[in-house]
């Protein structure tokens, strides 16, 4: 029990130590802070997430899903440095791969299958909690130089996916 | 006014001790080494500062503007020098982007923003392309992406302070004079490149 515990607890801290995953997931946040609608995007992670951690759990092979991860970014990124509100869906979709391309790109390195599945529950509820955390933060920033700062925030966030995904794809 | 030009002075004498260009490559990875990366380079600090300096003079909308556009303009350049598209006179070109930067903050010039965003934009893509050439492969190259971008962003954040400082004459004068000196640095490390 205390080994299902503990790798529960290593998933839920690895969106916030992967710093892939946490680029794209504070990117998201400052997105869905800016949106006068939070739920959906945060719902439409978690059926991501759920999804890829599914294919995970079936031993799905390798994806490209750390490029897809980044490249996610790279456009929520932009969105939030321009400070356009795109149509809902498109957060909804963008948040749902960010989900899925995470979850895709958190493959579990346990000794059992129970701890693999702790593992990819924890994974998916850090996931969450973050993004829940950054998008709340992101919501409080309601005076003008704290919604420039969001937006700052959110071309180095784009621009450095952009950089890592260069150097993937290279 | 003296102690401004002495301390001006000073800072470019030791600039100009430093015995080779920047972007030489840290040597470490992960966010430290990328946030040290720009630091360890004069010739782009100084362009840097100089891009927040003028941002002020420049006024709304630019001051927020360049902060917002330059790391993602610098991504391009980034892009470009990561793919290995070559691109020419790039430690010319950032000794240039000092030259030209400072002069713009030193004759406080107030050119119309899209002309400003060019100019700006074009220098960003040879800092861009140095510090993308230079991206460690491996598992830490995020932290040290944004470790690079978030050091340049602060370093315009520094010049955009120092910038508020116009906002009585003789601070005016203070800033002005920066430009004089970030122009001359600049100079100095051209005279290197080339």
């Amino acid at each position: 029990m205390s080994r299902l515990l503990q790798a529960f607890a290593e998933g839920l801290v690895n969106p916030a130590l992967v710093p892939a995953h946490t680029l794209a997931l504070c990117g998201l946040g400052l997105f869905v802070g800016q949106q006068s609608s939070r739920a959906l995007p945060v719902l439409s992670l978690a059926a991501g997430l759920a999804g890829g951690l599914t294919a995970i759990a079936l031993a799905v092979g390798p994806t490209p899903s750390r490029i897809v991860l980044l490249a996610d970014a790279a456009l929520i990124g932009g969105l939030v440095a321009s400070a356009w509100a795109p149509p809902r869906p498109v957060g909804w979709l963008l948040a749902a791969i960010a989900g899925a391309a995470l979850a895709l790109d958190s493959p579990p390195q346990a000794a059992t299958i129970a701890q693999g599945n702790a593992m990819l529950l924890g994974t998916g509820l850090g996931a969450c909690v973050l993004l829940v955390v950054v998008s709340a933060g992101a919501a409080l920033a309601t005076r003008r130089w704290q919604q420039l700062g969001v937006r700052i925030v959110g071309s180095w966030i784009a621009a450095s996916a952009l950089l890592v995904l260069a150097l993937l794809l290279r | 006014m003296l102690r401004s030009v002495g301390s001006g002075a000073l800072f470019l004498l030791l600039i100009m001790a430093v015995p080779a260009l920047a972007h030489e490559g840290s040597g470490t990875g992960g966010f430290i080494g990328g946030f040290s990366h720009p630091l360890l380079g004069p010739d782009h600090i100084v362009a840097m500062v100089a891009v927040g300096l003028w941002g002020t003079f420049l006024g709304a909308p630019a001051i927020w503007i360049l902060p917002i556009v330059f790391p993602l303009v610098m991504a391009g350049g980034g892009v470009l020098g990561i793919l290995g598209l070559g691109l020419p006179g790039v430690e010319i070109g950032i000794a240039v982007s000092a030259i030209a930067l400072g002069l713009m903050v030193a004759l406080a010039a107030r050119p119309p923003i899209w002309i400003a965003a060019v100019v700006v934009g074009a220098f960003a893509i040879f800092h861009g392309h140095a510090h993308g050439a230079e991206l460690p492969p491996g598992s830490d190259a995020v932290a040290f992406s944004l470790g690079f971008v978030m050091a340049t962003g602060l370093l315009h954040l520094t010049g955009i302070s120092f910038g508020f400082l116009a906002r009585w004459p003789v601070g005016r004068v203070a800033v002005r004079i920066a430009g004089v000196v970030i122009a001359v640095v600049g100079a100095a490390f051209l005279s290197k490149a080339v």
